[in-house]
């Protein structure tokens, strides 16, 4: 047998990067922002997403293990799967995803919202082209490349960096700044909830993970995990640090509400029109590349979960042409048409973004918790090791219950979400109990039936 | 013959007698490298034009697979015995890529519609 070396591989630390940081910045990050800022204020909402980011630094570590050991694109299912078993890995991992699915209907609705500031369409009608125009590019196969991805997050990233530096110079023009950026300390409850929510701003990150298949090692993939949560963490802290700074009577009645835009609020406080108009663009690029990638990944676990009978079969079925379960993807698009919906005219916009948090402060406490498991566990592994990662998957957990106990009059959508959530996670996880192969082909290669 | 070439040759066999699904992998040509991650088995699975070409034992030449696919051994033959789409393995860890994931949603299509559940 010839010596056969490896594929090769195509995508550096750089490009990965660019994609954990695209994937986990979307305009909802900046509605949680505005909602720790309502929450903590001032320098304290920067504390609480650095608590967050140091968090997310020891995850990064142990997914950076995960990849290596098993360096798969199914990502956090099949390290959990791994770790704990089927059932237990679809039953952890579900939710997570299925609350994805509802963050997706709070992007679409602020997709409307930044619309409205762009064009003269109702935000309705937006919200519905943008799930409905990358529905049908996913259809046609379509997918954001890595270059295109690491140009708009970095123009978003250079973009709301740029408002907020302006906010702050504004504050600090003003004489405003130390009022701004230093109001009375919150409770330590309240503090816990605002990292819980922090935790919401990274969600995505760990997608790096699923791009091992093509990377140019696993070194590759750890560096662009620690790197990403550097770069989110940097990035979330000034921004946050600029809504500080906004004076509140330019933010007006709509801040102190889930109507709010909070970037575009921020852009037209420093640079009115232009400013609106850059920060709208980039915005949307961002939901898009977000979006995108998210709809794809969610059809093919759709896909599955239907070849396995735990879904409707027709849902695995895949177009021959384009590779893409088609009939998953309308599955998707009509459950994010009514996520929008419920978000929309429902109320459901806390509740998704806290039910989310809520859910990846679980998954994440897992992921702590699986590490040090087999396969992934080293032999011989230091018990300070084990015992850091137990503290952190307890920290994480605690987040995630502090997040839930502190949503004030959002708990009860939070609680109903992260119910539904869960018991589809459940049945799905029953369902998935591993099947018996079938029988082996006959002779002459028909299936035997 | 190992057992994973017998189920490779199987494979062939059942992929070559449906001639429309041959039609629709037209141009697409990959060497794809199949290995046993508990017996340290490993077999080339050629495609050319859509056909899957014999293997060439007497070559000297290093080669680099476009797809590499890694699971245990029992896994690999379920997946070439049709028993099982490699779908869902991989979605739970069981199996590996390197390469391209269009290649491998590719296999998966090809192995769903010759085995449909």
């Amino acid at each position: 047998m010839p010596p056969l070396t490896p594929p090769r591989p195509t995508v550096g630390a750089p490009g990965l990067l660019a994609a954990g940081c695209g994937t986990a910045i979307a305009s909802v990050c900046a509605l949680g922002l505005f909602q720790i800022e309502r929450l903590l204020g001032g320098l304290w909402s920067a504390a609480a997403i650095l608590c967050a980011g140091l968090c997310c630094l020891g995850l990064a570590r142990a997914l950076g293990r995960l990849a290596g050991v098993v360096p798969s694109g199914a990502g956090l299912l099949a390290y959990l799967a791994r770790g704990f078993g089927r059932p237990a890995g679809l039953a952890l991992t579900l939710p997570y995803v299925l609350l994805t699915l509802f963050l997706v209907g709070a992007e679409a609705t602020l997709v409307g919202r930044v619309l409205t500031a762009v064009v003269p369409v109702p935000a309705a009608v937006g919200s519905l082209a943008f799930l409905v125009g990358t529905w049908a590019l996913c259809q046609a196969g379509v997918r954001v490349g890595y270059r295109a991805q690491a140009v708009a997050t970095a123009a978003l990233i250079a973009g709301l960096a740029a408002v907020s530096l302006a906010s702050v110079a504004a504050a600090a023009g003003s004489g405003a700044l130390a009022a701004r950026l230093l109001p009375p300390a919150p409770s330590p409850g309240a503090f816990v909830a605002g990292v819980g929510q922090a935790l919401f701003l990274f969600m995505g990150f760990e997608l790096i993970t699923s791009q091992a298949e093509v990377a140019t090692g696993t070194p590759a993939v750890r560096r662009a995990l620690l790197g990403s949560v550097a770069v989110l963490t940097g990035f979330y802290v000034l921004v946050s640090v600029g809504f500080s700074c906004l004076d509140p009577d330019a933010v007006g009645a709509a801040g102190a509400t889930d109507e709010a835009v909070p970037q575009l609020a921020l852009a037209g406080h420093v640079g009115r029109g232009p400013a609106v108009a850059a920060v709208a663009v980039l915005s949307l690029l961002a939901s898009f590349t977000s979006y995108n990638g998210a709809l794809l990944a969610l059809s093919r676990l759709t896909a599955a979960l239907a070849s396995q009978g735990v879904l409707p079969r027709r849902l695995g079925r895949v177009q021959p042409g384009t590779l893409v379960p088609s009939y998953a993807l309308a599955a998707l698009l009509l459950a994010a048409i009514a996520a929008t919906a419920l978000v929309s005219f429902g109320g459901a916009m806390q509740p998704a973004i806290l039910a989310a948090a809520a859910a990846a402060a679980l998954v994440y406490a897992a992921v702590a918790w699986v590490r040090e498991r087999p396969p992934f566990a080293e032999p011989g592994r230091p018990v300070l090791f084990r015992v850091a990662a137990a503290m952190l998957a307890a920290a994480l957990a605690a987040l995630g219950l502090g997040v839930v106990l502190a949503a004030g009059p959002a708990r009860g959508g939070t609680l109903a979400l992260l119910a539904a959530a869960g018991s589809a996670a459940l049945v799905a996880a029953y369902r998935c109990r591993r099947r018996v192969p079938g029988p082996a082909l006959a002779e002459g290669g028909s299936h035997a039936r | 013959m190992t057992r994973l070439a017998a189920a490779l040759d199987s494979f062939t066999a059942a992929y070559h007698a449906r001639p429309d699904l041959i039609a629709g992998q037209r141009g697409w040509s990959r060497t794809i490298l199949l290995q046993a991650a508990d017996t340290r088995e490993s077999i080339v699975l050629r495609i050319e034009d859509g056909r899957i070409a014999p293997a060439r034992p007497d070559s000297t030449e290093a080669e680099r697979p476009e797809l590499c696919i890694t699971a245990d051994a029992a896994t690999l033959c379920d997946i070439l015995e049709l028993r099982l789409g490699p779908n869902e393995p991989y979605l739970f860890g069981e199996l590996t890529v390197q390469g391209s994931e269009a290649d491998l949603l590719r296999l998966d299509y090809i192995t769903d519609v010759l085995c449909p559940r």
